[in-house]
């Protein structure tokens, strides 16, 4: 097979592409930086957490952006590969509480409440933190591969994969709720250690855990952007736009699918152990169908064809809803009034919040160069008598 | 040889259960395309038309079933009118329209009627059970199981053998020919939608002496109903109901062996290897581009 035959963008293109991912980069690192500075202005633990759980469930936004906007597969299951993550955490830390949440030998309370006898063989290596990070990882990484390899082999493809990632999720979640032996089943695993790592002891509602979490979002947001930029990046949006028309090109279409796939559950998995961190437990609700559905919203919302979008869209949307719940007359109309904006942003806005950016920085663009030429046109006329 | 009997009779009752609901689905979803996730939403809106007719206005449940199942047919018209009819050139998006309409009506209800448990009183005539072949029978089941036949035979009917069904299934086939026929593919689906969110009603209000109402009520159907459909295949009725029968049956089996949960899971594991392998559905004979 010979390589595809790719020719050289005009100067002025790349020049313009080279500008643009510079605009990019200014605004990730300001976002980001933005988010660093939060706790100098703020002196409640409580908020802290708060808003290190948004920051979290923004990450979470994030890679579904990567795989819905960038790569096209609209993944309502995306909640899976951060469920399996904050299980494989909450298994670590659930091994290393004080006795009091454990029965003989270590044995988690709630085995010990359903009769297990000893520690099952899934739960041996979790006793090494390093084990169960890599595990929080490399899980849900295997499962998103694994099924993609099942979905895009077949060619499977728009409602289709919407649906297969929905059941999917379903049925990881119904298992680990039957399990209870296991798993905690409804109650999910509580009682948690907190994380210890480097002779760092996360706390929850410590500064530790904030920058923790605050360092993973600015990890893996350049991760992502940067992928994006590369030329499997470009492919990936080249498929989401024309599938096949990328396939008679002689790329391999399927192997970028699973590889945006995996990549999206790598970041969410990371997202679900921070979760697990920034909550104290784990639950079956982390992988429930109204989460990832949740999740679908926010990244709509906020844009999902941009990773910084769909982050803010989280934020906003769970901070509001959070600022909110204080009250319970408030949420309520809350809902009602999130439903309606969510219908209005579908219909006119389907680039999300992230579209009124890009339109406006256009027209600015635009404003500026018609102001440049207007200045540089009368010139010859100053000169005259 | 009672337990296989009573088995079979339980798997029958969660098929007529399930076809009632996805009858309306496999309309919106199977001739419009729509991914429709407020249909649990509509479900749960017959159950408290139900509800509300009964305990505000003293209406029986066979005299509230006309006007319920108008009420939700006219709310579906009204979503269809303001909100669908801009989004056929984005089928994904319609999935996220429809939740966020769901979302709001779930709210609605639960602002309106209260998010307690409401009770639905069956029909007195009905409430007692009979024996078949020594297995007791709730007549009220029978009942069900009849009115999913008499509706799919009425849905059937609709699309096959009238004015209506002729124009909507060439709308289905190439919208632009057929509006240069005349037919107006706008009103056409409009109707085609509120029917499926009638039939949904009508499903919520039959199956609300069963189960207990709620606001959260339908999301459970919307999931089940879908699998329904899509086993059945696409713009295939008589799949619906062959794909309703045996994912009733598979569940009251499974269920029985192991239990609910697994039941469950296992039906997903099926559809989802089963999406993988044939698309189109178990029961289609044919597809067209």
């Amino acid at each position: 097979m010979t390589a595809p035959l790719v020719l050289p963008a005009p100067a002025h293109r790349t020049r313009q592409a080279a500008g643009r991912t510079r605009t990019q980069v200014l605004l990730y690192a300001f976002v980001c930086l933005a988010v660093f500075v939060i706790p100098l202005l703020i002196d409640s633990d409580f908020l802290l957490n708060k808003i290190a759980r948004y920051i979290v469930l923004g990450m979470l936004a994030m890679s579904l952006a990567l795989s819905w906007g960038y790569a096209g597969i609209l993944n309502l299951g995306q909640a899976m590969s951060f469920g399996l993550g904050s299980y494989a955490m909450a298994m670590a830390l659930k091994l290393k509480t004080v006795p009091v949440h454990t029965g003989p030998e270590g044995l988690p309370d709630f085995m010990v409440w359903n009769n297990v006898p000893s520690l099952p063989w899934f739960w041996e290596p979790f006793h090494s933190l390093g084990f169960a990070i890599a595990a929080g990882i490399i899980v849900p990484v295997c499962a998103a591969a694994a099924l993609g390899w099942f979905m895009f082999r077949g060619r499977v493809t728009g409602v289709y994969v919407a649906i297969i990632t929905l059941a999917a999720m379903v049925v990881v979640n119904l298992v680990i709720i039957d399990q209870q032996r296991f798993t905690g089943g409804f109650n999910g695993i509580t009682d948690l250690a907190q994380l210890k790592l480097f002779d760092i002891t996360f706390d929850a509602y410590g500064r530790s855990t904030y920058y923790l979490v605050a360092c993973c979002l600015t990890a893996s947001l350049f991760l992502a952007l940067a992928v994006t930029k590369t030329k499997a990046g470009l492919i990936i949006q080249a498929i989401r736009d024309h599938e096949n028309r990328v396939r008679y090109f002689g790329y391999d279409v399927a192997a970028y699918k699973i590889f945006a796939f995996s990549l999206s559950a790598a970041i969410a998995g990371l997202a679900g152990m921070l979760y697990t961190v920034v909550m104290e437990f784990a639950s079956p609700t982390f992988l429930g169908v109204p989460l990832s559905l949740s999740v679908v919203v926010w990244c709509a919302v906020g844009g999902r064809q941009s990773l910084v979008g769909a982050f803010l869209g989280a934020v906003l949307v769970a901070g509001m809803q959070g600022a909110l719940s204080e009250s319970k007359t408030f949420l309520e109309t809350w809902t009602l009034v999130m439903g309606g904006l969510f219908v209005i942003v579908v219909l006119f806005l389907p680039k999300g919040l992230a579209g009124i950016a890009e339109l406006l920085s256009v027209r600015i663009a635009r404003l500026r160069q018609r102001r440049n030429a207007t200045v540089a046109e009368p010139k010859p006329t100053e000169v005259g008598p | 040889m009672d337990d296989a009997l009573q088995q079979f009779i339980t798997g029958l009752s969660i098929a007529s259960i399930l076809l009632l609901v996805a009858l309306g689905l496999s309309i919106i979803y199977g001739a419009m395309g729509i991914i429709n996730l407020a249909h649990g939403e509509f479900v749960m809106l017959g159950a408290y038309a139900a509800w509300a007719l009964q305990t505000q206005l003293q209406i029986g449940l066979f005299a509230s079933l006309i006007p319920i199942f108008l009420l939700v047919a006219l709310f579906g018209w009204l979503i269809e009118h303001f909100v669908l009819r801009f989004l056929y050139a984005r089928p994904l998006d319609t999935i996220l329209a429809t939740w966020g309409i769901g979302v709001m009506l779930q709210q609605a209800v639960r602002l309106l009627a209260g998010g307690e448990l409401r009770y639905v009183q069956m029909p007195v005539d009905l409430s007692h059970s009979i024996d078949i072949a020594g297995v007791p029978v709730s007549v009220y089941r029978l009942f069900l199981f009849a009115a999913a036949l008499a509706l799919f035979a009425l849905t059937w009917f609709l699309m096959n053998r009238t004015t209506f069904g002729v124009k909507l299934r060439a709308v289905i086939q190439d919208r632009s020919i057929s509006s240069a026929f005349g037919i107006n593919p706008g009103q056409v689906y409009g109707i085609t939608f509120a029917y499926g969110a009638g039939l949904a009603g009508l499903a919520g209000a039959l199956v609300s002496p069963l189960k207990s109402v709620s606001p959260e009520m339908g999301t459970g159907y919307v999931v089940d109903a879908f699998m329904v459909v899509v086993l059945g295949g696409v713009q295939s009725l008589v799949g619906t109901v062959a794909s309703a029968f045996v994912l009733g049956e598979l569940s009251g089996v499974i269920a029985f062996l192991q239990n609910d949960t697994i039941a469950k899971a296992l039906v997903f594991l099926a559809i989802i290897v089963l999406i993988r392998f044939r698309p189109e559905g178990l029961f289609t004979a044919r597809v067209r581009a």
